[in-house]
Protein backbone atom coordinates (compact mmCIF):
# COMPACT_ATOMS: atom_id res chain seq x y z
CA UNK A 1 0.00 0.00 0.00
CA UNK A 2 1.65 3.26 -0.88
CA UNK A 3 1.69 6.14 1.53
CA UNK A 4 1.10 9.70 0.59
CA UNK A 5 1.42 12.97 2.61
CA UNK A 6 -0.58 15.95 2.39
CA UNK A 7 0.91 18.81 3.83
CA UNK A 8 -2.18 21.30 3.42
CA UNK A 9 -2.98 24.28 6.50
CA UNK A 10 -6.32 24.57 5.09
CA UNK A 11 -9.05 21.63 6.76
CA UNK A 12 -11.71 22.13 4.37
CA UNK A 13 -9.13 21.67 1.04
CA UNK A 14 -7.45 18.96 3.21
CA UNK A 15 -10.45 17.55 3.64
CA UNK A 16 -11.66 17.34 0.25
CA UNK A 17 -8.35 15.74 -0.73
CA UNK A 18 -8.69 13.15 1.43
CA UNK A 19 -11.72 11.76 0.85
CA UNK A 20 -11.26 11.98 -3.27
CA UNK A 21 -8.16 9.90 -2.43
CA UNK A 22 -9.18 7.24 0.40
CA UNK A 23 -11.20 5.28 -2.39
CA UNK A 24 -8.28 4.09 -3.54
CA UNK A 25 -6.45 1.94 -1.04
CA UNK A 26 -3.64 4.82 -0.49
CA UNK A 27 -2.39 4.91 3.19
CA UNK A 28 -2.98 9.03 3.79
CA UNK A 29 -1.36 11.11 6.27
CA UNK A 30 -1.68 14.91 6.74
CA UNK A 31 0.06 17.24 8.20
CA UNK A 32 -1.16 20.95 8.68
CA UNK A 33 1.63 22.93 9.04
CA UNK A 34 5.33 22.70 7.96
CA UNK A 35 7.28 21.64 10.65
CA UNK A 36 4.98 18.85 11.51
CA UNK A 37 4.91 17.67 7.67
CA UNK A 38 8.75 17.59 7.78
CA UNK A 39 8.81 15.64 10.74
CA UNK A 40 5.94 13.36 9.27
CA UNK A 41 7.97 13.04 6.16
CA UNK A 42 11.23 12.07 8.03
CA UNK A 43 9.12 9.46 10.23
CA UNK A 44 7.08 8.07 7.71
CA UNK A 45 8.79 7.97 4.31
CA UNK A 46 5.94 8.58 2.08
CA UNK A 47 5.99 7.42 -1.58
CA UNK A 48 4.23 10.73 -2.51
CA UNK A 49 4.27 14.35 -0.94
CA UNK A 50 1.81 16.60 -1.52
CA UNK A 51 2.35 20.16 -0.46
CA UNK A 52 0.39 22.80 -0.36
CA UNK A 53 2.84 25.78 -0.97
CA UNK A 54 1.04 28.79 1.60
CA UNK A 55 1.98 27.34 4.83
CA UNK A 56 1.13 28.93 8.42
CA UNK A 57 4.75 28.51 9.47
CA UNK A 58 7.56 27.54 7.34
CA UNK A 59 6.89 28.51 3.47
CA UNK A 60 6.08 25.83 1.42
CA UNK A 61 9.07 26.80 -1.05
CA UNK A 62 11.13 26.62 1.82
CA UNK A 63 9.85 23.14 3.10
CA UNK A 64 10.27 21.84 -0.56
CA UNK A 65 13.77 23.03 -0.56
CA UNK A 66 14.43 21.32 2.72
CA UNK A 67 12.73 18.17 1.72
CA UNK A 68 15.09 18.28 -1.70
CA UNK A 69 18.01 18.27 0.49
CA UNK A 70 17.54 15.69 2.92
CA UNK A 71 19.54 12.43 2.10
CA UNK A 72 16.46 10.66 4.03
CA UNK A 73 13.69 11.83 1.81
CA UNK A 74 15.59 13.84 -0.53
CA UNK A 75 14.45 11.66 -3.96
CA UNK A 76 10.45 10.89 -2.61
CA UNK A 77 8.24 12.09 -5.59
CA UNK A 78 7.41 15.95 -4.59
CA UNK A 79 4.18 17.90 -6.01
CA UNK A 80 2.93 21.63 -5.42
CA UNK A 81 -0.42 22.15 -4.85
CA UNK A 82 -1.30 25.59 -5.14
CA UNK A 83 -3.42 28.21 -6.38
CA UNK A 84 -0.62 30.41 -7.66
CA UNK A 85 -1.43 31.22 -11.76
CA UNK A 86 0.02 28.58 -14.01
CA UNK A 87 2.99 29.98 -15.10
CA UNK A 88 4.45 30.96 -12.06
CA UNK A 89 3.19 27.66 -10.47
CA UNK A 90 5.21 25.78 -13.33
CA UNK A 91 8.24 27.98 -12.50
CA UNK A 92 8.42 27.72 -8.87
CA UNK A 93 8.00 23.90 -8.53
CA UNK A 94 10.57 23.55 -11.03
CA UNK A 95 13.13 26.30 -9.12
CA UNK A 96 12.20 24.42 -5.87
CA UNK A 97 12.86 20.68 -7.02
CA UNK A 98 8.85 19.65 -7.05
CA UNK A 99 8.34 16.88 -9.80
CA UNK A 100 5.25 18.61 -10.98
CA UNK A 101 2.31 21.10 -9.75
CA UNK A 102 -1.66 20.59 -9.09
CA UNK A 103 -3.67 23.69 -8.96
CA UNK A 104 -6.07 24.47 -6.28
CA UNK A 105 -9.01 23.92 -6.11
CA UNK A 106 -8.52 20.66 -6.60
CA UNK A 107 -11.36 18.50 -8.73
CA UNK A 108 -11.77 15.69 -6.80
CA UNK A 109 -12.87 13.17 -10.21
CA UNK A 110 -9.54 14.11 -11.37
CA UNK A 111 -7.27 14.47 -8.49
CA UNK A 112 -6.90 10.66 -8.02
CA UNK A 113 -5.45 10.17 -11.31
CA UNK A 114 -3.24 13.11 -11.07
CA UNK A 115 -1.64 11.64 -7.99
CA UNK A 116 -1.09 8.61 -9.86
CA UNK A 117 1.00 9.53 -12.11
CA UNK A 118 3.41 10.50 -9.64
CA UNK A 119 2.74 7.09 -8.15
CA UNK A 120 4.25 5.83 -11.49
CA UNK A 121 1.14 3.45 -11.53
CA UNK A 122 -1.96 3.78 -13.69
CA UNK A 123 -5.17 4.90 -12.15
CA UNK A 124 -6.52 1.43 -12.50
CA UNK A 125 -3.77 -0.22 -10.54
CA UNK A 126 -3.96 2.44 -7.74
CA UNK A 127 -8.28 1.38 -7.35
CA UNK A 128 -8.96 -1.18 -5.21
CA UNK B 1 -18.95 57.24 11.16
CA UNK B 2 -17.89 59.10 13.96
CA UNK B 3 -14.21 57.80 14.79
CA UNK B 4 -12.48 61.23 15.83
CA UNK B 5 -12.80 60.56 19.29
CA UNK B 6 -10.66 56.98 18.42
CA UNK B 7 -7.81 57.07 21.35
CA UNK B 8 -4.29 57.95 19.80
CA UNK B 9 -3.19 55.34 21.44
CA UNK B 10 -2.90 52.85 24.31
CA UNK B 11 -1.46 55.29 26.18
CA UNK B 12 -3.76 58.09 25.21
CA UNK B 13 -7.05 56.86 25.57
CA UNK B 14 -9.73 59.71 25.22
CA UNK B 15 -13.60 60.32 26.05
CA UNK B 16 -14.94 57.71 23.78
CA UNK B 17 -17.81 58.91 20.92
CA UNK B 18 -21.28 58.90 21.20
CA UNK B 19 -21.38 55.37 19.28
CA UNK B 20 -18.41 54.22 21.21
CA UNK B 21 -17.21 52.49 24.64
CA UNK B 22 -14.58 51.57 26.32
CA UNK B 23 -14.14 47.63 26.76
CA UNK B 24 -14.40 46.42 30.44
CA UNK B 25 -11.12 45.05 30.71
CA UNK B 26 -9.58 48.50 30.15
CA UNK B 27 -8.22 48.22 26.63
CA UNK B 28 -9.44 49.35 23.13
CA UNK B 29 -12.49 50.76 21.92
CA UNK B 30 -15.73 49.47 20.73
CA UNK B 31 -17.29 51.67 17.41
CA UNK B 32 -21.02 51.18 16.08
CA UNK B 33 -20.16 52.78 12.65
CA UNK B 34 -24.00 52.23 11.21
CA UNK B 35 -26.31 53.62 12.66
CA UNK B 36 -29.11 51.57 11.32
CA UNK B 37 -27.09 48.40 12.08
CA UNK B 38 -26.13 48.13 15.70
CA UNK B 39 -24.94 44.65 15.43
CA UNK B 40 -22.28 45.62 13.09
CA UNK B 41 -19.14 47.28 15.12
CA UNK B 42 -15.61 47.77 14.90
CA UNK B 43 -13.49 46.68 18.06
CA UNK B 44 -10.02 47.47 18.67
CA UNK B 45 -7.98 44.34 18.14
CA UNK B 46 -6.06 44.55 21.09
CA UNK B 47 -9.15 43.35 22.34
CA UNK B 48 -8.61 40.03 20.78
CA UNK B 49 -5.94 36.87 21.16
CA UNK B 50 -3.51 36.02 18.26
CA UNK B 51 -4.87 32.75 18.04
CA UNK B 52 -8.33 34.58 17.48
CA UNK B 53 -6.78 37.09 14.79
CA UNK B 54 -4.56 34.91 12.84
CA UNK B 55 -7.67 32.11 12.94
CA UNK B 56 -9.91 35.05 11.45
CA UNK B 57 -7.02 36.51 9.10
CA UNK B 58 -6.52 33.16 7.54
CA UNK B 59 -10.33 32.38 6.75
CA UNK B 60 -10.32 36.23 5.00
CA UNK B 61 -7.21 35.27 3.18
CA UNK B 62 -8.63 31.73 2.21
CA UNK B 63 -9.58 32.35 -1.44
CA UNK B 64 -6.48 34.82 -2.40
CA UNK B 65 -4.06 33.39 -5.06
CA UNK B 66 -1.21 34.43 -2.29
CA UNK B 67 -3.58 33.30 0.64
CA UNK B 68 -0.38 33.93 2.69
CA UNK B 69 -1.49 31.69 5.86
CA UNK B 70 -0.07 32.20 9.05
CA UNK B 71 0.52 30.77 12.82
CA UNK B 72 0.26 32.61 15.93
CA UNK B 73 3.68 33.08 16.62
CA UNK B 74 3.79 34.06 12.94
CA UNK B 75 1.66 36.68 13.61
CA UNK B 76 3.15 37.42 16.72
CA UNK B 77 6.32 37.99 15.03
CA UNK B 78 5.07 40.07 11.88
CA UNK B 79 3.28 42.60 14.44
CA UNK B 80 6.34 43.57 16.24
CA UNK B 81 8.53 43.35 13.00
CA UNK B 82 6.35 45.85 11.27
CA UNK B 83 5.48 47.80 14.46
CA UNK B 84 2.02 46.87 14.34
CA UNK B 85 -0.12 48.79 17.04
CA UNK B 86 -2.87 46.51 17.94
CA UNK B 87 -4.73 49.18 19.45
CA UNK B 88 -5.01 50.95 16.74
CA UNK B 89 -5.70 48.32 14.37
CA UNK B 90 -9.25 47.37 13.33
CA UNK B 91 -11.75 43.99 13.68
CA UNK B 92 -14.75 44.02 12.77
CA UNK B 93 -17.93 42.25 14.16
CA UNK B 94 -21.55 41.53 13.19
CA UNK B 95 -22.95 40.09 16.49
CA UNK B 96 -20.17 37.29 17.89
CA UNK B 97 -18.66 36.70 14.57
CA UNK B 98 -15.97 38.52 13.13
CA UNK B 99 -16.62 39.96 9.52
CA UNK B 100 -12.74 41.13 8.94
CA UNK B 101 -10.04 42.61 10.36
CA UNK B 102 -7.47 45.32 9.12
CA UNK B 103 -4.33 46.18 11.31
CA UNK B 104 -1.80 49.16 11.73
CA UNK B 105 1.68 49.95 11.53
CA UNK B 106 3.10 52.94 13.02
CA UNK B 107 6.35 54.82 12.72
CA UNK B 108 7.24 58.23 13.04
CA UNK B 109 5.50 60.63 10.38
CA UNK B 110 3.93 57.58 8.55
CA UNK B 111 1.16 54.74 9.36
CA UNK B 112 0.59 51.74 6.90
CA UNK B 113 -1.96 49.51 6.43
CA UNK B 114 -1.88 46.08 6.44
CA UNK B 115 -3.77 42.31 6.72
CA UNK B 116 -6.84 44.06 5.79
CA UNK B 117 -9.36 41.14 4.66
CA UNK B 118 -13.00 40.47 4.83
CA UNK B 119 -14.43 37.01 4.86
CA UNK B 120 -15.31 35.76 1.31
CA UNK B 121 -18.78 35.28 2.60
CA UNK B 122 -19.42 38.96 4.00
CA UNK B 123 -17.66 40.55 1.34
CA UNK B 124 -19.76 43.30 -0.63
CA UNK B 125 -21.25 44.84 2.09
CA UNK B 126 -18.95 47.24 2.85
CA UNK B 127 -16.81 45.82 5.57
CA UNK B 128 -14.05 46.50 4.03
CA UNK B 129 -13.86 50.46 3.48
CA UNK B 130 -15.56 50.43 7.08
CA UNK B 131 -12.06 49.02 8.11
CA UNK B 132 -10.45 51.04 5.96
CA UNK B 133 -12.17 54.46 6.95
CA UNK B 134 -11.37 53.46 10.52
CA UNK B 135 -7.56 53.10 10.00
CA UNK B 136 -7.16 55.90 7.88
CA UNK B 137 -8.97 58.15 10.97
CA UNK B 138 -6.98 56.54 13.39
CA UNK B 139 -3.50 57.58 11.12
CA UNK B 140 -5.42 61.36 11.19
CA UNK B 141 -5.72 61.28 14.63
CA UNK B 142 -1.69 60.51 14.95
CA UNK B 143 -1.16 63.64 12.99
CA UNK B 144 1.28 61.85 10.34
CA UNK B 145 1.92 62.78 6.86
CA UNK B 146 0.76 59.83 4.97
CA UNK B 147 -0.94 56.27 5.22
CA UNK B 148 1.32 53.77 2.44
CA UNK B 149 0.05 50.02 1.75
CA UNK B 150 0.62 47.43 -0.70
CA UNK B 151 -1.66 45.73 -2.34
CA UNK B 152 -1.06 42.37 -4.34
CA UNK B 153 -1.33 43.33 -8.33
CA UNK B 154 -4.44 42.36 -9.72
CA UNK B 155 -6.57 42.14 -6.57
CA UNK B 156 -8.58 44.67 -8.18
CA UNK B 157 -11.36 45.00 -6.22
CA UNK B 158 -8.81 46.03 -3.31
CA UNK B 159 -7.49 48.18 -5.31
CA UNK B 160 -10.35 49.65 -6.45
CA UNK B 161 -11.30 50.55 -2.86
CA UNK B 162 -8.18 52.01 -2.39
CA UNK B 163 -8.09 54.45 -5.07
CA UNK B 164 -12.13 55.07 -4.03
CA UNK B 165 -10.42 56.36 -0.55
CA UNK B 166 -7.65 58.85 -2.24
CA UNK B 167 -4.53 56.52 -2.16
CA UNK B 168 -2.51 56.66 -5.46
CA UNK B 169 -0.37 54.10 -6.96
CA UNK B 170 3.14 54.73 -6.43
CA UNK B 171 5.77 51.89 -7.74
CA UNK B 172 5.18 47.91 -8.38
CA UNK B 173 7.20 45.82 -6.23
CA UNK B 174 8.49 42.56 -6.27
CA UNK B 175 8.41 39.58 -4.12
CA UNK B 176 11.59 37.30 -5.00
CA UNK B 177 13.10 33.90 -4.24
CA UNK B 178 15.90 31.40 -5.20
CA UNK B 179 15.78 28.38 -4.37
CA UNK B 180 19.13 26.78 -2.36
CA UNK B 181 22.25 26.03 -4.25
CA UNK B 182 25.65 27.44 -5.08
CA UNK B 183 25.61 30.46 -7.35
CA UNK B 184 27.05 29.79 -11.12
CA UNK B 185 30.42 29.84 -11.57
CA UNK B 186 31.83 32.18 -14.50
CA UNK B 187 32.01 35.58 -12.36
CA UNK B 188 34.89 37.61 -12.44
CA UNK B 189 37.27 38.18 -9.47
CA UNK B 190 36.31 40.14 -6.43
CA UNK B 191 37.01 40.72 -3.31
CA UNK B 192 34.77 40.37 -0.41
CA UNK B 193 34.97 41.65 3.26
CA UNK B 194 32.15 39.97 6.17
CA UNK B 195 30.45 42.24 8.41
CA UNK B 196 28.57 41.55 12.13
CA UNK B 197 25.32 43.18 12.55
CA UNK B 198 26.73 46.39 14.36
CA UNK B 199 28.50 47.22 10.36
CA UNK B 200 25.54 45.91 8.63
CA UNK B 201 23.13 48.28 11.10
CA UNK B 202 25.24 51.39 9.90
CA UNK B 203 25.47 50.05 6.13
CA UNK B 204 21.47 51.08 6.43
CA UNK B 205 22.21 54.37 7.45
CA UNK B 206 23.86 54.86 4.16
CA UNK B 207 21.02 53.27 2.06
CA UNK B 208 20.40 55.63 -1.05
CA UNK B 209 17.08 53.85 -2.14
CA UNK B 210 13.63 54.37 -0.71
CA UNK B 211 12.41 51.46 0.63
CA UNK B 212 9.02 50.19 1.38
CA UNK B 213 7.54 49.72 5.03
CA UNK B 214 8.84 45.62 4.73
CA UNK B 215 11.79 46.35 4.26
CA UNK B 216 12.47 50.28 5.91
CA UNK B 217 15.59 50.02 8.19
CA UNK B 218 12.90 49.43 11.56
CA UNK B 219 11.61 46.52 9.92
CA UNK B 220 15.20 44.92 9.01
CA UNK B 221 16.20 46.25 12.68
CA UNK B 222 13.70 44.71 14.49
CA UNK B 223 13.75 41.49 12.53
CA UNK B 224 17.65 40.96 13.84
CA UNK B 225 19.93 38.36 12.56
CA UNK B 226 21.56 41.38 9.91
CA UNK B 227 24.45 40.86 8.14
CA UNK B 228 26.54 42.07 5.71
CA UNK B 229 28.74 41.77 2.85
CA UNK B 230 30.89 43.82 0.98
CA UNK B 231 32.84 43.08 -2.91
CA UNK B 232 35.35 45.33 -4.49
CA UNK B 233 35.98 44.40 -8.28
CA UNK B 234 39.30 44.77 -9.52
CA UNK B 235 38.05 47.74 -11.92
CA UNK B 236 37.61 49.68 -8.71
CA UNK B 237 33.77 48.74 -8.86
CA UNK B 238 31.99 48.04 -5.45
CA UNK B 239 28.99 47.80 -3.06
CA UNK B 240 27.57 46.22 -0.08
CA UNK B 241 24.95 44.46 0.79
CA UNK B 242 23.24 43.68 4.07
CA UNK B 243 21.15 40.81 4.71
CA UNK B 244 18.88 38.65 7.01
CA UNK B 245 20.18 35.27 7.85
CA UNK B 246 17.93 32.71 9.78
CA UNK B 247 17.88 29.04 10.23
CA UNK B 248 16.49 28.16 7.27
CA UNK B 249 16.07 30.94 5.07
CA UNK B 250 17.97 34.33 3.95
CA UNK B 251 15.79 37.52 3.44
CA UNK B 252 15.96 41.09 3.52
CA UNK B 253 18.11 41.91 0.72
CA UNK B 254 19.20 45.15 0.72
CA UNK B 255 21.94 45.96 -2.05
CA UNK B 256 23.51 49.52 -3.02
CA UNK B 257 26.68 49.55 -5.81
CA UNK B 258 28.79 52.58 -3.89
CA UNK B 259 31.05 52.62 -7.15
CA UNK B 260 30.64 51.33 -10.87
CA UNK B 261 28.41 49.25 -12.36
CA UNK B 262 25.40 47.83 -10.36
CA UNK B 263 25.05 45.07 -12.99
CA UNK B 264 29.00 43.89 -11.90
CA UNK B 265 28.54 44.46 -8.78
CA UNK B 266 24.89 42.80 -7.99
CA UNK B 267 26.51 39.56 -9.48
CA UNK B 268 29.81 39.61 -7.15
CA UNK B 269 27.28 40.42 -4.30
CA UNK B 270 25.04 37.45 -4.44
CA UNK B 271 27.89 35.58 -5.75
CA UNK B 272 29.41 35.69 -2.51
CA UNK B 273 26.25 35.42 -0.75
CA UNK B 274 25.07 32.47 -2.04
CA UNK B 275 28.77 31.01 -1.91
CA UNK B 276 28.59 31.71 1.84
CA UNK B 277 25.07 30.32 1.96
CA UNK B 278 24.40 27.55 -0.83
CA UNK B 279 22.62 26.00 1.51
CA UNK B 280 19.58 28.37 2.18
CA UNK B 281 16.58 28.99 0.38
CA UNK B 282 16.31 32.99 -0.81
CA UNK B 283 12.81 35.34 -0.54
CA UNK B 284 12.99 39.13 -0.10
CA UNK B 285 9.89 41.44 -0.76
CA UNK B 286 9.07 44.51 -1.80
CA UNK B 287 12.28 44.98 -4.44
CA UNK B 288 11.36 47.81 -6.49
CA UNK B 289 11.18 46.38 -10.51
CA UNK B 290 13.41 49.30 -11.71
CA UNK B 291 16.08 47.97 -9.06
CA UNK B 292 19.37 48.07 -11.37
CA UNK B 293 20.33 45.01 -9.44
CA UNK B 294 18.04 42.80 -10.64
CA UNK B 295 19.03 41.43 -13.83
CA UNK B 296 22.14 40.46 -11.97
CA UNK B 297 20.13 38.49 -8.91
CA UNK B 298 17.90 37.21 -12.06
CA UNK B 299 21.68 35.78 -13.60
CA UNK B 300 22.03 34.50 -10.43
CA UNK B 301 18.77 32.45 -10.03
CA UNK B 302 16.25 34.49 -8.64
CA UNK B 303 12.70 34.13 -9.98
CA UNK B 304 9.80 36.50 -9.61
CA UNK B 305 7.11 35.06 -6.84
CA UNK B 306 4.43 37.95 -6.92
CA UNK B 307 4.13 41.77 -7.73
CA UNK B 308 2.43 44.46 -5.28
CA UNK B 309 1.38 47.91 -5.66
CA UNK B 310 2.21 50.32 -3.42
CA UNK B 311 0.02 52.78 -2.57
CA UNK B 312 -0.30 56.40 -0.67
CA UNK B 313 -2.72 58.39 0.70
CA UNK B 314 -1.35 61.79 1.80
CA UNK B 315 -3.15 63.23 5.31
CA UNK B 316 -1.69 66.83 5.56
Amino acid sequence: MKTILLIEDNADNAKIAMRALKPHGYRLLHASDGESGLTMAMEEKPDLILLDLGLPDLEGQTLAALIRGSPEIGRVPLVAVTAWPPDTASQMAKAYGCDGYISKPISPRQFPSQIAIYLEEGIDDAVE
Amino acid sequence: MQLNNLPRSAADSRTPAPNSRKCGNGKGWVICPLPDEPSVRLLSAIQFTYNELVAAYNQTRVDYIVPMPMNATRLQEYVHTYDVDLELSCVGMEGEHILGLAMLGVRPGHTWVTRLGVLPVKRRRGTGQLLMECLIEQARNLDVGYVTLDVIKHNDPALRLFLKLGFREMRELMVIRRPPGPPANGIGPYKVNLFDYHHAVALLHQRRTIPSWLDERESLLNAGNLSALRVELPTGDWGWMVYQKTVFQLARLVLQTEAGDPHRVGLALIHALHALHPGLDTKSENLPLDCPHWPAMQEMGYIESFRRIEMRLDLA
